[in-house]
């Protein structure tokens, strides 16, 4: 053995080989597979039909090399690799002295085919051999991982710091010539803190992806606000512009007019005067011819005619001849009146009011419960002197009801309102102001206040060791959007807990799964679309055994419950009975009181502390167990019930009336309960001595709760939150 | 697979058969007891943890009429021995072919009904020697031959076994890790059986029956906590008939605060049908104990 193995390294242990019988040894090659890789190396020589015969034989050997080195790297999994041809394992590893140790092997791959175990490697169409390959490994192939492994370990150790100086791993051997300058540390402890800063740059991400993507809506927006602005401009400049065009027309229009009818008048005034002109022209025509005829007549007519025409001549000269003419030719000098003109033209200059501005939607998170951040911008080139903020609360009430508006005067394109009410959302608008006056209101926004933080029940905190029920009190009068829970291992000082959150949670309560055995920190803050609430005040919830508080609700009323929330006392003297609630959740015959125990299949333990004398009745019961009856006098009960009288002590388990005949000397002082939903049972225990008394199986098709009554006076003490002890283990 | 089998003080052992189980072996073997003074046969299961590490002993002890073969054939019990790692014995119920005149003319008295006593009387006093055959010879033997950790060691029984199981317990504090019962014979003095034994084993002289009375015993127990199961039928007619008197027991047990769960099984009888319903719960029970 040793001479065989004379490659292997010196720490190399064969199994003890007289553990089996020789007759169970597997043979190491059955004789099939061998002949099938002698034959297929040989028909791979024979085929070779070239004279170079050997080198196509090398070529296909080349690839058996391959094969090889394959094979043999992988031998070490060789039985796990090839795992459904490996026989069971049971080859005795006894074989490997028999086989070639890896030296030898090497030597082998090197040669021909000339070796006498011609099964190792020779591949040729490798199915065959490997099947013998892994018939043959079995045992012998753990023992290659052995071997192999001492070398692996070696490496490893030596790479297994990290030179933060170079950022590169190293070996340890290499430390102390190049990095001895240079910082090292544990290669685990490089990993973390890569690990974190790729977490770190990916939260980064996260955050500018946010950022963008609000920036990308905003721009949005300016870019719609400045084609308005814009637009509004343009069309006013046109309604302008078209205004001034319009007045000139209609002068032209006028003067024109003007300048016809003037001239039509002086034209119809001249032609008057021509016309009187011509007919002064005939007259006197006229009378020059009369007047010559007369001169040819007779002296008797011609003195007759001569004193009519001397009297019509006298008259008519002494008619005024106008021959001024009445219409001057000349065109008067006729200003226009343009002076509205001008002054539409004017007023194109002057200073406008400025646009409206723009509000932008509110940034998350930017928001506290009392306070929101407004901002808002300018897409102009307006000259602003001030802005003027006004906001009021929105409300749902009829709109008829005037809501007090707010108004500030700020400078700045953003504003921090403060003194506002938690969870309440704010219209906001705003006006730019300059000399020539206000700028219409921008669009209004709504902005919201954040919640206020919500406030978390802890005595009402149900756990167990996979997962804790927390509910809260919303903290606001309004509904807000969801709620986040976070949570927070509690560690050693030193190393500080992630931080995991649960969001999107829309009522008050959440189940949130947790780690076994562990402590934890938990708050829960509140949000709407202002952003979160502050933190609440936070809890730590233990996950070791089964928490629950005890349920008033169904506490019969001659039942208290201490101060510390775990003793239940039933006094001597009966209270009067407590007002009854409405619905059916307190108990009215049994004095009774449930437990709220975590709606978590998996197995629960709790213990309660007795007084031997007493007489009481603890186990598990559903939700809708019949309150006007006693536990275990239904289906819906399970449980366990002492009695105390004459000094014997008497137990029965009860369900649906009826329970096995079970004699208990010793009687418990301390009892143990077992919830077990995944095997339907609820056993009991004398913890104190850590005897089984008694296991139910039950059909637990929903979640029960642990239930507890004290049929006299007396008290008992719950405990919870205890792992389970080992003796309870083996139910 | 084999087991090796040391050879240090080894008593002539007779492998008489095997059968595979639960993944475990059955088997039963025969052997020259010194304390018999014959011939005795025992069955042994060997869980399949057996191959590689040492499990605790459970020791069975039957009832009137068995021989080793009733319980390893109807108890059922090999599965839970498989699953929890134990090693079960169950020894014959007396001495057998002794010769002795009478013994087999009751089937309540002489061979099948050992009581599990060292009987002081002529003819039975040379063979009938069960309590130490038991306690010493037998357990020494499966320790030397078995792979057994001799320190993790616990008895249970039913009827005649059952007081048998009940009295080395109580006899030997501190030696069995725990103790269950199936029917046992609680107060043989008082009982028919347990009369008509004993004043054939150990004569007249009743302080000398009260050394192997469980209930007692129990009054004077002195010692280490015991944890006790036991399961009684309700339709067992042997309790009607008085022999069993379980209530004396446990009243003795109350007044000593002597853990006791007894469990009265409605409908059951004193059958091995009634031993296979239950006996997964006392392997269970042993096995707290046994495997802490």
């Amino acid at each position: 053995m040793d001479g065989k193995a004379a490659g292997a390294p010196p720490d190399f242990h064969f199994y003890p080989m007289d553990l089996y019988d020789p007759e169970d040894r597997l043979h190491p090659f059955p004789e099939g597979a061998t002949q099938t890789g002698r034959e297929a190396y040989a028909e791979m020589a024979e085929e070779a039909s070239e004279p170079g015969g050997v080198a196509l034989g090398k070529a296909p050997r080349a690839q058996e090399e391959e094969v090889d080195e394959l094979v043999h790297l992988y031998a070490l999994g060789g039985a796990g690799e090839w795992g459904s041809e490996l026989a069971d394992g049971s080859a005795p590893c006894a074989e490997v002295p028999e086989h070639l140790p890896l030296g030898a092997q090497r030597d082998w791959r090197g040669e021909a085919g000339e070796r006498s175990c011609p099964g190792w490697g020779a591949a040729g169409p490798g199915r065959d051999l490997r099947e013998a390959y892994g018939y043959a490994h079995g045992r012998a192939s753990e023992e290659y991982e052995c071997y192999v492994i001492p070398e692996e370990e070696d490496e490893d150790e030596a790479a297994l710091v990290f030179c933060v100086t170079c950022k590169a791993p190293v070996r340890a051997l290499e430390v102390s010539d190049e990095h001895g300058e240079h910082e090292v540390t544990a290669l685990d402890k490089a990993l973390e803190s890569a690990k974190d800063e790729v977490h770190k740059n990916m939260f980064k991400l996260e955050k500018q992806i946010l950022e963008m993507e609000n920036f990308a809506n905003h721009l949005e927006e300016v870019f719609i606000t400045v084609e308005e602005n814009f637009g509004r401009q343009e069309q006013n400049f046109e309604s302008h512009y078209n205004e001034i065009l319009e007045t000139l027309a209609q002068k032209y229009e006028e003067k024109m007019q003007a300048l016809g009818e003037k001239k039509k008048a002086k034209l119809e005034a001249l032609y008057g005067q021509l016309v009187g002109c011509g007919e002064n022209l005939d007259t006197c025509k006229e009378l020059m011819e009369t007047i010559e005829e007369m001169c040819h007549e007779e002296k008797v007519d011609f003195i007759k005619d001569a004193v009519a025409m001397a009297d019509r001549l006298g008259k008519f000269l002494n008619t005024d001849t106008d021959v001024e003419i009445t219409t001057q030719p000349d065109f008067e000098d006729q200003t226009l009146d343009f002076s509205d003109v001008e002054q539409l033209m004017c007023s194109l200059h002057t200073l406008p009011a400025p646009s409206a501005p723009v509000i932008n939607p509110q940034a998350p998170n930017s928001a506290t419960g009392s306070s929101v951040r407004v901002c808002w911008s300018l897409y102009s080139d307006d000259t602003v002197e001030s802005y003027q903020l006004s906001y009021r609360p929105v409300r749902d009430s009829a709109p008829g009801k005037d809501q007090a508006v707010f108004t500030m005067t700020v400078k700045e394109t953003y504003c921090s309102v403060t003194n506002l009410v938690p969870n309440t959302q704010y219209e906001f608008w705003v006006t730019a102001q300059n000399k020539a006056g206000s700028s219409p209101t921008s669009e209004r926004a709504v902005y919201m206040t954040a919640p206020s933080p919500p406030i978390i029940k802890s005595k009402e905190i149900q756990s167990c060791e996979e997962a804790a029920l927390i509910c809260w009190e919303s903290g606001n009068l309004n509904p807000v959007d969801s709620y986040t829970v976070e949570l927070t291992q509690v560690e050693t000082p030193e190393a500080s807990g992630v931080t995991e959150s649960v969001v999107g949670i829309p009522a008050c309560e959440s189940l949130v799964q947790l780690q076994p055995r562990q402590s934890y920190t938990m708050s829960v803050r509140a949000l709407n679309m202002g952003g979160p609430s502050a933190r609440s005040d936070p809890v730590t919830v233990h996950t070791t055994g089964s928490r629950f508080p005890l349920n008033q609700h169904t506490c019969h009323p001659w039942l208290t419950v201490a101060d510390d929330g775990f003793t239940v006392v039933r006094s001597e003297r009966e209270a009067p009975p407590k007002e009854p609630l409405p619905g059916n959740t307190r108990f009215s015959r049994c004095v009774a009181i449930m437990g709220n125990l975590i709606p978590v299949r998996g197995r629960h333990y709790w213990e309660v502390e007795v007084d031997e004398r007493a007489d009481y009745t603890v186990g598990v019961a559903f939700d809708d167990v019949p309150k006007e009856e006693d536990l275990g006098a239904n289906r819906l009960s399970w449980c366990m019930r002492h009695r105390f009288a004459s000094s014997r002590h008497e137990y029965e388990f009860l369900h649906n009336k009826a329970t096995p005949g079970i004699r208990i000397t010793v009687s418990p002082r301390k009892i143990g309960i077992l919830l077990d939903y995944e095997n339907s049972k609820l056993s009991f225990f004398n913890v104190d001595i850590s005897q089984h008394l008694y296991t139910f199986s039950c059909q637990l098709h929903g979640f029960v709760h642990p239930c507890f009554s004290l049929e006299k006076p007396g008290r008992l003490r719950i405990r919870n939150g205890i792992a389970m002890p080992t003796h309870v283990t083996f139910y | 697979m084999r087991l090796i089998f040391t050879n240090k003080g080894r008593m002539a052992l007779k492998e008489i058969s095997s059968n595979k189980c639960f993944e475990g072996l059955q088997k039963v073997f025969e052997h020259d007891s010194v304390e018999l003074s014959c011939k005795m046969k025992f069955g042994i299961y060997l869980p399949p943890k057996a191959e590689t590490e040492k499990c605790p002993a459970l020791y069975w002890l039957s009832g009137l009429t068995c021989t080793e073969q009733n319980f390893i054939s109807k108890a059922g019990y090999q599965q839970a021995a498989s699953e929890h790692g134990l090693v079960i014995i169950a020894p014959d119920t007396s001495p057998r072919g002794c010769s002795i005149k009478g013994e087999d003319e009751s089937w309540d008295f002489g061979t099948g009904a050992g009581f599990y006593v060292d009987a002081t009387e002529d003819p039975w006093k040379t063979n009938y020697r069960m309590y130490s055959y038991v306690t010493e010879e037998l357990p020494r033997l499966i320790n030397a031959n078995f792979p057994v950790d001799p320190q993790r060691m616990s008895i249970f029984g039913h009827s005649m076994g059952g007081h048998g199981a009940l009295i080395c317990a109580l006899k030997n504090p501190g030696k069995y890790k725990s103790v269950s019962a199936f029917a046992p014979i609680c107060n043989p003095v008082l009982c028919p059986w347990g009369k008509k034994a004993f004043s054939g084993y150990l004569g007249t002289d009743q302080s000398k029956w009260k050394a192997y009375d469980a209930t007692h015993l129990v009054k004077s127990y002195p010692g280490s906590q015991l944890d006790i199961l036991i399961d009684q039928g309700k339709d067992d007619q042997f309790l009607t008939d008085g022999q069993l008197l379980p209530d004396n027991f446990i009243a003795a047990c109350t007044e000593k605060k002597v853990p006791v769960v007894f469990r009265l099984q409605e409908g059951y009888d004193h059958s091995y049908y009634f031993i296979a319903t239950f006996i997964t719960d006392h392997i269970r029970h042993h096995a707290k104990y046994l495997n802490a």
